[in-house]
């Protein structure tokens, strides 16, 4: 037990360490995972919040509320197995520590065991934020109040579910890491579509939101059998509302898959560590005549081999491009519905702050100079100005975002009928809010660097310059609206033109010397 | 080729890595920097190939200031680390371009030399392959063989016989001598006496980042051997 602790103390610390960045005293570490924790309970309360809101107006008149804990039951274990699924091969069996560790008298269960707890921890985060705001809600609307039983079993469920969350994703994960070690050529491919698939039904559902409502009002009895499927998730939700028999059940369910997992493979781990990284270089490359290209150019190609071949990287910092292209093309297809929309509410403020937001969701700067991470030096000893390295990372990021918010404003300009004056300050806006994302996310990206992290799902999804450089231009975003609400069209302009130009001057004068500095 | 002048290195915190150290490396020479396990030969070598920055001072290669004059000081060199870690989502062959275009090496010239270089270090077939697909001596190859590519003025290998086979250590001592030939010149740090011995015109011995001795091979040496020399010195330091 104490060799697992001890493992377990390491991963959770170099998870930290990677969510904090740099390493400069306890304070700041301390100051930089508040603001992180304070950041993603802001966003589960948030999201969490206003969908049980919504399912909870249809449910309270039916006396069906046990559905809302089973829709955020699945909720926060697809959310789970999303957030983890792909970090398994990294975090599980693929840390750089593992030579080390498999050479120490540990049992290989108890390694397994504490990288197993690391990706527990993870998935506690999305099942501590989806159901315990739903369950807040849910007392409140009831009318239950502090009921201390109920806070007691939500607590018990919202511990338990991340166990399942964790056997499935690590049985999932392991399967494409063998999968993925087998294949020489692309073998992202399937990485990419296990993710479209997923986006696919999240756009069903989003688009669907409405008539799923109507459908959960009318036939709740029946949609509740229906979830079978789901059992463990119904004896979940109904340990919540009163059953503490349907809590032990629930409690089985969570545990037993866990510990199976677990101790199988732990018993072989030593051959999956060996055998999911099993790629042997092939030997029948045939040399044919080269073509150069200038430094801009080979940098360039770089960073589109890093970000189109790292599925974690593409699907993480590129969604918001993706959303930016699904919302144009939504927009033509459902335009007659948008346009009676745009007669009750200004539909350029709104197009605005929905292609703002996918906008922010597009990080691709930030985590790329920790990305680096041990190969910086091939960067730092070749005859490269330190501008030019940062220029050619927002050049990057732009080169994606500007025909996206081209495509995708020009969408929305024609699906809304808008004057062609006010299409072209939302598509100026909206580059000009594009370059600022950029190259914030540069600032964070150097502010907060990770150049030795375990591996580069940590840098992409936990990082610190990840998360800020998501979240600020959210706010400066609804700080737009607010001058646009309360004081003028032009002075939001005027504040995402001020706010681009301020980080472009801030990156141009500082950002080679942070640069250099690391 | 290399002038180091009063070169000192302190890390935050106060820890002195080199002191004070100043040595040349003159055209066609090859250059062996000695001293044990953090001495303060990888901080050195890093300075001089502008990875890292140090405290007072000044390097020169070939001319330019490595603090003033950056880019062009590392456009005349070509720095390996001890354990080069490459990026492991390009193949053997887009790595090689891309360092070549870094360096802006024409394409006729590449494919001759990547060939040339490839079939040397047997190679040439495996670069196809991703990266990360590669063994240690594989990713050591890449790496010698980029650096081979762009002719560089000063060679600044750390450590580079480490990982390698037998006969590709024979190639690169082979290489390290021709490229001496073309007026090049070679400044590493190793281990192996018995090979900075053998390779080696001059040698520097470094201890606490300080420089304990520098000159001539066969004049350091003597009627002696270089391990006799490294462990007298050393015991005379403590």
């Amino acid at each position: 037990m104490k060799h697992f602790w001890v493992l377990l103390k390491v991963s959770v610390k170099s998870m930290l360490l990677t969510s904090t960045g740099r390493d400069k005293g306890k304070r700041k570490r301390a100051a930089s995972g508040m603001r992180m924790a304070l950041l993603m309970a802001f966003l589960g309360v948030y999201l969490s919040g206003l969908y049980s809101n919504m399912l909870l107006d249809v449910l309270i008149p039916i006396r069906m509320e046990v559905l809302l804990f089973i829709y955020m039951g699945i909720g926060a274990l697809v959310g789970g197995l999303l957030y983890t699924v792909f970090a398994v091969k990294g975090v599980v069996f693929g840390g750089k520590d593992n030579d080390l560790l498999l050479a120490l008298p540990v049992s290989s269960t108890v390694l397994m065991a504490s990288r197993m707890a690391a990706i527990y921890l993870e998935s506690l985060i999305m099942s501590f934020f989806v159901l315990v705001p739903a369950g807040v809600i849910c007392a409140v609307r009831t009318g239950m109040g502090l009921n201390v039983s109920f806070f007691l079993r939500l607590l018990l469920a919202t511990l338990l579910l991340p166990l399942l969350d964790t056997a499935l994703s690590v049985l999932i994960g392991a399967l494409l890491a063998f999968a993925s070690a087998r294949v020489t050529r692309g073998r992202n491919w399937g990485q990419n579509i296990f993710m479209a698939l997923f986006l696919i039904v999240v756009f069903y559902f989003s688009f669907n939101l409405q008539g799923i409502l109507n459908n959960l009002a009318l036939h709740a009895d029946s949609i509740k059998e229906g979830l079978r499927w789901a059992m463990p998730l119904v004896w979940m939700a109904d340990g919540i509302m009163g059953s503490w028999q349907a809590v032990g059940l629930f409690a089985l369910c969570c545990v037993i898959p866990c510990a199976v997992v677990t101790a199988g493979l732990g018993r072989c781990y030593r051959w999956a560590v060996t055998a999911f990284h099993a790629r042997s270089a092939r030997s029948d490359y045939k040399l044919t005549g080269q073509r150069s290209a200038g430094q801009t150019k080979a940098l360039l190609a770089k960073e589109k081999r890093r970000f189109f071949g790292t599925p974690g990287y593409l699907w993480n910092a590129g969604l918001g491009l993706m959303l930016l292209l699904v919302m144009g093309v939504a927009a033509i297809v459902k335009r007659e519905a948008l346009r009676e929309l745009s007669a009750v509410m200004p539909a350029l403020p709104v197009a605005a702050a929905a292609m703002g937001f996918c906008l922010s969701t597009c990080i691709i700067t930030a985590p790329s100079v920790s990305l680096e991470g041990r190969c910086f030096w091939i960067l730092r000893e070749a005859p490269l100005a330190a501008e030019r390295i940062i220029g050619v990372k927002i050049a990057f990021q732009l080169l994606l975002a500007v025909p996206c918010v081209l495509i995708s404003g020009g969408c929305l300009a024609f699906a809304l009928s808008l004057p062609l004056w006010q299409g072209i300050v939302l598509i100026v806006t909206m580059i000009l809010f594009a370059v600022g994302c950029a190259c914030f996310g540069m600032l964070m990206g150097l502010c907060f660097p990770k150049l030795d992290a375990a591996n580069e799902t940590l840098v992409i999804k936990q990082s610190m310059a990840s998360v800020l450089a998501m979240f600020i231009p959210m706010a400066a975003l609804g700080a737009a609206g607010l001058l646009y609400a309360f004081v003028h069209m032009w002075a939001a302009v005027a504040l995402v033109a001020v706010l681009a130009v301020a980080c472009a001057v801030v990156v141009k004068q500082r950002g080679a010397g942070m640069l250099e500095r690391l | 080729m290399l002038r180091i002048e009063h070169y000192s290195k302190t890390y935050p915190g106060g820890k002195v890595a080199v002191d004070d150290l100043s040595l040349e490396v003159r055209p066609g020479e090859i250059f062996g920097f000695i001293g044990h396990n953090g001495a303060g030969k990888t901080t050195t070598l890093r300075a001089v190939a502008g990875v890292m920055d140090f405290t007072e001072g000044r390097i020169v290669i070939d001319g330019h200031d490595i603090r003033k004059e950056p880019v062009a000081a590392k456009r005349v060199t070509a720095f390996l680390p001890d354990n080069p870690d490459l990026y492991e989502f390009m193949t053997g062959i887009d790595y090689l371009n891309f360092i070549a275009d870094l360096y802006d090496i024409p394409a006729e010239e590449r494919t001759r030399l990547i060939g040339y270089y490839g079939d040397a270090f047997e190679i040439t077939g495996n670069l196809g392959s991703p990266i990360g697909s590669y063994s240690h001596g594989m990713r050591q190859k890449l790496a010698l063989i980029s650096a081979f590519i762009r002719k560089p003025r000063l060679l600044i290998l750390d450590e580079p016989f480490v990982g390698l086979d037998p006969s590709a250590a024979h190639v690169m001592k082979g290489e390290l001598a021709r490229l001496c030939e073309s007026g090049s010149a070679v400044f590493f740090s190793t281990h192996v006496l018995e090979v900075a011995e053998k390779l080696c015109d001059k040698i520097a011995i470094i201890r606490g980042g300080k420089l304990v001795t520098c000159g001539p091979t066969e004049e350091l040496v003597g009627d002696s051997s270089l391990e006799e020399v490294f462990l007298e010195l050393e015991e005379d330091a403590q």
